[in-house]
């Protein structure tokens, strides 16, 4: 048989092979019987020493064109298989993504720590430095340098925890700033976040535990404008841009002039609603200008220097937030309640 | 405090709804906690005449009346009371009425259309204190003559509205009718009309009728005392009866009621004895005696312990001083003559008697905020000028005054420019002027120069702080403009915070959830912990006043409240619990140099339920360490609250910073708790002070890891742990890593022993290791383990 017939032999087997092929294994075979080193197509390769001088590169062409057209239909082939043979192995992979799993555990931190990390962010980007002191301090600190003297109703041990005549269980944070200003030159901007005690039963709204914020700021020339003004930025990021900032005349021993802070209710954004009694405000803060004498009391001259402090009840702030209607949630530590902040 | 308006309105003008009235209050400064209406619920009841009065037809108690209420035509009302009678000036609820209990309707009774009720006194509320005879039997019948139609609040001054004041800790000068009148007709811009105090006086010399002598000084800067003779006790009228009511005060009689009318008026309690029975009527204001004993005029018997101040006569306590009178010398019907007392008590004094002796009283309230020693006559005098108004007696001529040591206020100089700096605001200085003025300040201006000197019953203003609030609270707190801070601050969290941070966020991630317990500790619970007698845990500082026995000592563990909180999960059903609180200990065995016991940073945690066990709690606090950088070694320990076998310290350099364990069944059965319940606690300080700052990275290595399998014989009571300390120290810095992967104990191996096996890996930075570099470095690691340990290799 001569190479053109043998050539001729090869296409049919190979279209008739083909036609037959179901796997990627039944390809490669053919691949080998017709392409190896060994396969039919090589074998005719090699056959052609025995052809003339003028027939072989006519029989060469004719060869390596077959050899072309073999791989190229073989490849097709391989691919479609291949990609066959992908589809049913994720058909047969696939799972019910929709059926419940136990999920990874994870845990979260308490609604104080969430508002407390608000309003710490919050703070130090406008330049204040956290601070803290001892919870259990002494009467000079938490009374005396806050203009607190021995006789002022405050101090009665209705409100007041005591350890002896001169040490007490802080009654607010005011005392890290006592010994801030007795130990640091202005400017000083500091905020004292940390547990308070007050002498007051367990209920609803009370707790001889709780935790307050105060901020200082001791500088040349500090107004109760920037006061108004840092309180007012401090509203804004921790609650959104609509909410106003109302100044009410009020007392605290430490500041002069001082007074009370009223929020637009966060809840109805100032309509009125139960929260704020329908008033359209939230008493959320105390502050003021601090008090001359305790500025002179703690060694800073008050000719010269100026300063105003501010104080929120952390809880306060916290049950606002979420709505928490009874603080004794906070110190119970259900799980079912704590698994419901995020 | 509760003031009626109408009382309020005589002395300044309140030309505003109550609404708007308590608003403008609020922002100068006085609190208005709320205003009641007293009228709200009788409305629309007026006076009406009785002009016909029949039987009913078909009632045997009922009768048809006509009634003249000053229309055009009488109306018909079926009345069931058994007084009513024609010619009666009654009280009408006319259809639509409001009464207490309900809204009067148009109605038949028994065939006969009611235009209305006649009304008795318990029908309309109102209480004996407003009308003596609403007490009467059946429809109230008014005994004087009042126009027809007339609304009958009038009558009974409920035409009134009630403001509930909430005065300032710095203002006790406004906790009365006339400072919140003068702060009101500063806030209004009305005048205000305070009464001109005059009295009328009999004849007679007050020397005559009583001494007094003032011993303790010190307690009472001011005494001053009138006389009343000729006393005609008896009913108050109407008005003042009211005004009590208002206030929420009961009315006693005529001289008492003036007491409490003073009290209530300008601020200065009072107080009234029967001087016959002050004895040899010689008053004498001293500290009390230990023993002496005073029952006060309610009755109660008072033991003293001595020091409290006292009003006495020559035998002994006959009031305590600003608090209570005695009961022997209360006024009573048979009264002839009064001594009226006016004075200023010390207030820390008088506020550590009420409070030892348990009781506050109204007058205690005014004394233990601060009484103007100044204003004490205008008390006295006004008190005699009701006497003269009420004709309750008549008033013997001369004061005794005691005031050695009179208080006068300065002036004070103030910079408008100062003023304006601090506020933040623009305020001329004659505006400022006119602000102060209205207050009843003296105050002038010169340029910059505020010269000021403050009335006398204002204690409270000491300086130019003072001054400027006083100014910006009537210009305006709204005028304060919002600016911000100038000058750059560097703004940070404290180190302290930012290692709690850090565990917190580690811990969130490890599926525990924070918990805040309070700070107090339960001697029982610290006690259940079955501590050794020498710990220092048990030293806990006691507070002088707590709450109760439960939070009677600052917690020297957070271990007490975490368990606690485990406990109230497992109670509730929560099965498996991963919490923590992070906080203070109190260690008042160590003190500071402040004398103050040490805090430290702790942290605690819990965990039961889903698949925990010892491991995997220890596992969290060794990733804690890990995460910090902390290094440290797993050694057994000693906790009696832990099970003996399954507790564990992680040590640094001898330094414990974490124990770890299983909580021992007794301790865990005393918390009411059940099953395996694994803590944790570590010393923050401690822990950060072990962890080493991370430097730079190293780079990544280039040359392969060899790895080594070593399975090991030994006895079985042998912890892992030091084995596999002293088999790093051996390999020393080649070693990468070593890891335990399988414990083995059986009959292969022999009794009481077992096979661990060991994965070491070792690598060089700077070349491929030899297989005689492994073989050296596995020999000196088996040596150790050999001569240390007495392990041999398994074969």
């Amino acid at each position: 048989m001569g190479i053109r017939e043998e050539l001729q032999r090869l296409d049919e087997e190979l279209d008739m092979e083909m036609a037959r092929a179901e796997t990627l294994a039944n390809i490669e075979a053919l691949r080998v019987r017709m392409l190896g080193k060994k396969g039919q197509l090589t074998a005719l390769l090699r056959s052609m020493g025995a052809l003339s001088a003028e027939e072989r590169p006519k029989m060469g062409q004719l060869i390596n064109e077959r050899r072309e057209r073999f791989t190229q239909l073989l490849d097709e082939r391989q691919q479609k298989l291949q990609q066959l043979e992908q589809e049913m192995r994720l058909k047969r992979e696939q799972i019910d993504v929709t059926e419940p799993r136990a999920l990874p555990r994870l845990g979260n931190l308490h609604p104080n720590t969430l508002v407390l990390n608000q309003v710490v962010d919050c703070l130090t980007g406008l330049g204040f430095e956290v601070v803290e002191g001892p919870e259990v301090e002494l009467d000079l600190f938490n009374f005396e340098l806050m203009n607190l003297p021995k006789d002022h109703p405050a101090r009665d041990a209705q409100d007041t925890f005591y350890i002896d005549d001169n040490v007490v269980l802080r009654t607010h944070t005011s005392p890290v700033q006592a010994r801030i200003m007795t130990t640091r030159k202005p400017p000083i901007r500091i905020i004292s976040p940390g547990r308070v005690y007050r002498a007051d039963e367990v209920d609803a709204t009370h707790s001889p535990v709780f935790h307050q914020i105060e901020g200082l700021v001791i500088d040349e020339g500090v107004s109760m404008a920037d006061l108004k003004g840092t309180l007012d930025a401090f509203a804004k990021r921790l609650y959104g841009e609509d909410i106003q900032v109302r100044f009410r005349p009020s007392f605290f021993p430490f500041t002069e002039p001082s007074a009370e802070v009223d929020l637009t209710c966060v809840n109805c954004r100032g309509k009125g609603c139960r929260v704020c009694k329908n008033t359209g405000w939230i008493e959320v803060l105390g502050c003021g200008m601090v008090n001359p004498k305790v500025l002179d009391m703690c060694g800073i001259d008050s000719k010269k220097y100026s300063g105003f402090a501010f104080g929120v009840g952390l809880e306060r702030i916290t049950m606002l937030r979420y709505g928490i209607q009874d603080m004794r949630l906070m110190y119970e530590g259900d799980l079912r309640f704590l698994k419901q902040f995020r | 405090m509760k003031v009626s308006m109408n009382l309020l309105k005589k002395y300044a003008a309140i030309p505003v709804t109550p609404e708007e009235y308590q608003s403008r209050m609020i922002m100068t400064g006085t609190g208005v906690e709320g205003i009641d209406d007293l009228g709200e619920k009788l409305q629309n009841v007026v006076v009406g005449r009785v002009l016909t009065c029949e039987a009913h037809p078909n009632s045997d108690h009922l009768h048809v009346c006509t009634v003249d209420v000053g229309q055009a035509e009488p109306l018909q009302i079926v009345c069931g009371a058994p007084n009513v009678a024609a010619g009666q000036l009654v009280a009408v609820a006319m259809i639509g009425a409001v009464l207490p209990g309900g809204v009067i309707k148009k109605g038949k009774l028994r065939g006969v259309e009611s235009c209305g009720m006649l009304c008795s006194g318990p029908e309309m509320g109102v209480p004996v204190e407003l009308y003596p005879s609403v007490g009467d039997e059946g429809i109230l019948v008014f005994r004087e003559d009042h126009p027809l139609g007339t609304d009958v609040r009038e009558i009974f001054g409920l035409n009134d509205h009630v403001i509930d004041f909430e005065i300032l800790a710095n203002r006790p000068d406004t906790l009365c009718v006339w400072g919140v009148a003068r702060e009101t007709a500063a806030a209004m811009n009305t005048e205000l009309t305070l009464p001109q105090i005059t009295v009328r006086e009999a004849d007679g010399d007050i020397a005559d009728f009583a001494r007094v002598e003032v011993r303790d000084s010190d307690l009472c800067p001011r005494y001053a005392a009138r006389v009343i003779k000729n006393v005609r006790i008896g009913e108050s009228p109407a008005w003042l009866r009211q005004a009590l009511h208002a206030a929420g005060m009961r009315y006693i009689n005529n001289i008492v009621d003036i007491t409490n009318f003073v009290m209530l008026e300008n601020g200065h309690p009072m107080h009234a004895f029967d001087l016959d029975k002050v004895r040899c009527r010689h008053i004498i204001v001293r500290r009390a005696e230990p023993g002496e004993n005073l029952r006060t005029l309610d009755g109660k018997d008072h033991a003293l312990r001595g020091g409290e101040l006292m009003i006495c006569d020559e035998q002994g306590p006959t009031g305590l001083a600003g608090i209570m009178g005695g009961e022997e010398s209360e006024i009573t019907e048979n009264t002839r003559e009064v001594l009226f007392e006016a004075a200023a008590f010390d207030r820390t004094s008088i506020r550590l008697t009420a409070r030892a002796l348990g009781f506050r009283t109204e007058a205690s309230g005014h004394f233990e905020r601060g009484v103007s020693p100044a204003t004490v006559l205008d008390g006295l005098n006004r008190a005699c000028q009701l006497v003269n108004e009420l004709d309750a007696g008549d008033v013997v001529p001369g004061v005794i005054a005691l005031y050695p040591d009179p208080v006068c206020q300065q002036p004070l100089t103030a910079s408008v420019a100062r003023i304006n700096r601090r506020a933040g605001v623009e305020v001329s200085g004659e505006e400022m002027v006119r602000i102060l003025r209205k207050l009843c300040f003296d105050a002038t201006v010169d340029g910059d120069t505020l010269t000021a000197t403050a009335p006398s019953f204002r204690q409270d203003v000491e300086g130019e702080a003072d001054l400027c609030e006083e100014v910006l609270r009537y210009a305006g707190y709204d005028l304060i403009p919002s600016t911000e801070l100038k000058g750059a601050a560097n703004g940070k969290r404290s180190a302290h915070m930012l290692q709690n941070d850090r565990l917190r966020e580690l811990l969130t991630g490890l599926g525990y959830y924070e918990t805040m317990t309070f700070s107090f500790l339960a001697k029982k619970k610290l006690e259940q912990l079955l501590l050794r007698p020498d710990d220092d845990r048990l030293n806990a500082l006691p507070l002088r006043n707590p709450l109760g026995e439960d939070s009677a000592f600052m917690r020297t563990t957070l271990l007490c409240g975490v368990l606690t909180t485990a406990a109230t999960n497992q109670a509730h059903g929560n099965s498996d619990v991963r919490i923590y609180e992070v906080g203070k200990v109190f260690d008042n065995a160590h003190r500071t140099a402040e004398n103050l016991p040490t805090e430290r940073g702790s942290l605690c945690l819990c965990a039961f339920g889903g698949g925990e066990d010892f491991y995997s709690v220890r596992g969290a606090v060794e990733l804690m360490c890990k995460a910090v950088g902390a290094e440290y070694e797993i050694v057994p320990a000693e906790e009696p609250y832990y099970h003996p076998g399954r507790q564990a310290a992680l040590v640094f350099k001898g330094q414990r910073v974490a124990l770890v364990g299983e909580i021992h069944p007794e301790v865990a059965e005393s918390y009411e708790l059940s099953g395996r319940v694994y803590a944790a606690e570590i010393d923050v300080d401690a822990l950060f002070a072990a962890a080493e700052p991370m430097g730079h990275v190293k780079p990544i290595a280039r040359f392969p890891a060899v790895a080594r399998d070593l399975a090991l014989v030994m006895q079985d009571d042998q912890p892992v742990g030091p084995v596999m300390t002293a088999m790093k120290k051996a390999a020393g810095k080649l070693l990468e890593d070593i890891s335990l992967f399988d414990v083995f104990r059986g009959p292969q191996v022999g009794l009481g022993r077992k096979s661990v096996a060991f994965s070491l890996s070792f690598r060089a930075e700077d070349h491929t290791l030899t297989d005689e570099e492994i073989v050296r470095l596995m020999n000196k690691v088996l040596k150790t383990c050999r001569e240390e340990f007495g392990a041999e290799i398994r074969s």
